[in-house]
């Protein structure tokens, strides 16, 4: 387990570098540098060259590279462009609305998942496994805005039950509003307890037909403590693989959720960041939710291996 | 179970799946040539009739006229990115699971396995920076997020063959490299293939729209509609034909895709036997020179 482990999170750490020189590449390729972007169109071009000297963009590429990478592990996330302060405040400001959303969604997404799972893989071919299998199939293929929009038009704008928006709320204080977390979690919830329980419902079909099902049934294990500890752990496997998968997607509901309502998260730091061509915010906000997302697979994958030793490092 | 009775209601699926897809491809395919046709000149924003069948947006542009024109980027950049990551893909997932030395398969699958999680809306705000507005620019970064699970699948899909004495037999026989390539493991990817692009584009015109969304993708003012979803959402009850018809036209899309596929994942399962009665015929002629 501990070898598994270890070479498990040296990909993760390879992979993290590899995503930074990617990022790094594709934002400093650009076609017109930060200095450019800096200043309007009136500035001359001796106030963007005087820019450009400040900034170390007439370096060669791999000085600064170093530079940067090196800031980077000492934490030193560099300056926006847009905002002239420390991307670490733009993050210290933004994280706290993402990761409480990311929380509350994990806390929900495993348990609905596995009970609609085992639901209908132990109820497989009746019309209950039929009718949710088709529901589930049917929300997969919504587009996370699509679904945001029409969350909002029904329970907010026609019913007005639930807040369409974050605008407004106290950044401080969230937890004391419930009531905002419903419609973006329920977003978030959506495709990944589809994709997840699909998972389930397939494992718990294959561990019910093997061989040490049969026998622990023939055995007279009563049926809830057979559900629960022979056949769950088998079932499990190929969920907490497509857990691993999900992450891009949840990262990518984020976004949209975050835009849609308006939450005043990391997500919409970095689309703002995107739309101001702030390429420092935008090299550090990437990175570090790309962090995030390694690392929900990392965990991921060393649950699997706990559950089924057998997986593979890799492939 | 018996077998006819779950078939009936997979075909009634096929044609629910057919028609679908029917509408938005239409629209997509000819849309931008009947627009034209059909549109009347701008009105006032958020119109409701008055010569706009669909009314108009906030810009008080015609919303059929945009329905009609915003097709091709919406599916056609998705499309288009999942093409072109089957070809770089597929090609390298096939090299390597035809490879007969185990170094090869290596160098090509290691760098797949490091590129394979890198989340794909994040990789897009960073090529949005600079490229912004510019459909190939996206299509080709969908592509390249994509290619990585196409050649592990690929790879996947061809090694069982690749290892099994029907490929053997081939080889023996002195059967040229390129018909084992591609008539024996092009075959046995193909059911794999053919369900995974379908869910695939589906997913890869989810992001693509998404991006559009978030203003990562298209210009605001294009068509495309992901876009016009985004840019007349603030108006979804005073107009909700701007917001809810291109909205549609996606759902319609990914949801027919989806279910075409998971028609042909079935197909594929029974395929695996097809797989064996395969080997057991090559057994045979194995044996037959003696």
């Amino acid at each position: 387990m501990l070898r598994y482990a270890l070479r498990r999170g040296l990909l993760t750490l390879v992979q993290l570098a590899v995503l930074a020189v990617v990022v790094f590449l594709l934002t400093s390729m650009l076609p017109g540098d930060a200095a450019e972007v800096a200043f309007n169109e009136q500035a001359g071009a001796v106030q963007v060259d005087e820019l450009r000297a400040r900034l170390g963009l007439d370096r060669p590429l791999v000085e600064r590279f170093a530079d940067w990478s090196g800031a980077l592990l000492h934490g030193d996330l560099g300056t926006s462009l847009a905002g002239h302060r420390p991307v670490t405040g733009i993050l210290a400001d933004s994280l706290a609305a993402t990761l409480l959303l990311a929380a509350v969604t994990a806390a929900l997404v495993v348990p609905l998942a596995v009970v609609l799972g085992l639901l209908m893989g132990l109820r497989a071919g009746t019309r209950l496994d039929r009718a949710l299998s088709a529901v589930l199939l049917a929300l997969t293929s919504l587009p996370d805005f699509v679904l945001a929009l029409a969350l909002v038009a029904v329970f907010s704008l026609r019913l007005g039950w639930l807040p369409s928006t974050w605008v407004g709320a106290d950044s401080g204080d969230l937890l004391r509003h419930p009531a905002l977390f419903v419609l973006p979690v329920a977003v978030l919830l959506a495709r990944t307890v589809c994709l997840l329980s699909r998972q389930i419902r397939a494992g718990t079909l294959a561990a019910l037909s093997a061989g040490y099902v049969v026998q622990a049934r023939r055995l007279g294990v009563p049926r809830g403590r057979l559900v629960l500890r022979h056949v769950l752990p088998g079932a499990a496997v190929p969920g907490v693989q497509e857990l691993a998968r999900t992450g891009d997607q949840l990262l990518g509901g984020v976004l949209v959720v975050e835009a849609v309502f308006a939450i005043p998260g990391t997500a919409t730091a970095l689309v703002d960041a995107v739309q101001n061509r702030d390429v420092p915010t935008v090299q550090a906000l990437t990175l570090l939710l790309a962090a995030l997302a390694l690392l929900v697979n990392l965990a991921a994958d060393l649950v699997c291996h706990r559950l089924a030793p057998r997986t593979e490092v890799l492939r | 179970m018996t077998a006819p009775a779950p078939r009936r209601p997979r075909r009634l699926l096929a044609t629910g799946a057919a028609l679908l897809l029917a509408l938005p491809l239409t629209a997509a395919l000819f849309g931008p040539l009947l627009a034209p046709l059909v549109t009347p000149a701008d009105g006032a924003p958020y119109a409701r009739g008055g010569g706009h069948p669909l009314g108009t947006d906030g810009m008080g542009r015609d919303v059929l006229g945009l329905l009609l024109r915003g097709g091709p980027s919406a599916l056609g950049v998705a499309t288009g990115a999942v093409a072109l990551a089957y070809l770089l893909g597929g090609s390298l997932g096939l090299a390597a699971a035809a490879s007969r030395h185990k170094a090869v398969d290596e160098i090509l699958m290691r760098p797949v396995e490091i590129l394979l999680p890198l989340p794909s809306l994040l990789v897009i705000s960073v090529v949005g920076v600079g490229w912004r507005g510019q459909p190939l620019a996206i299509a080709l970064t969908v592509a390249a997020l994509n290619a990585p699970a196409v050649a592990r699948l690929v790879r996947a899909a061809a090694l069982d063959a690749a290892g099994s004495p029907v490929a053997e037999a081939m080889r023996m026989q002195g059967e040229s490299r390129s018909r084992v390539l591609f008539g024996l493991l092009g075959r046995a990817v193909l059911p794999v293939a053919a369900a995974d692009i379908g869910t695939r584009i589906a997913t890869a015109v989810f992001t693509v729209a998404a991006a559009n969304f978030l203003g990562l993708g298209m210009e605001p003012t294009s068509a495309d509609w992901g876009v016009t979803v985004a840019g007349s959402r603030e108006a979804l009850l005073v107009q909700p034909w701007a917001v809810c018809a291109p909205a549609a036209m996606l759902v319609m899309f990914t949801v027919g895709l989806n279910l075409l596929a998971d028609r042909l994942l079935a197909p594929a399962a029974e395929a695996g036997t097809a797989a064996r009665a395969g080997r057991a015929l090559a057994v045979r002629t194995q044996k037959a020179p003696k």
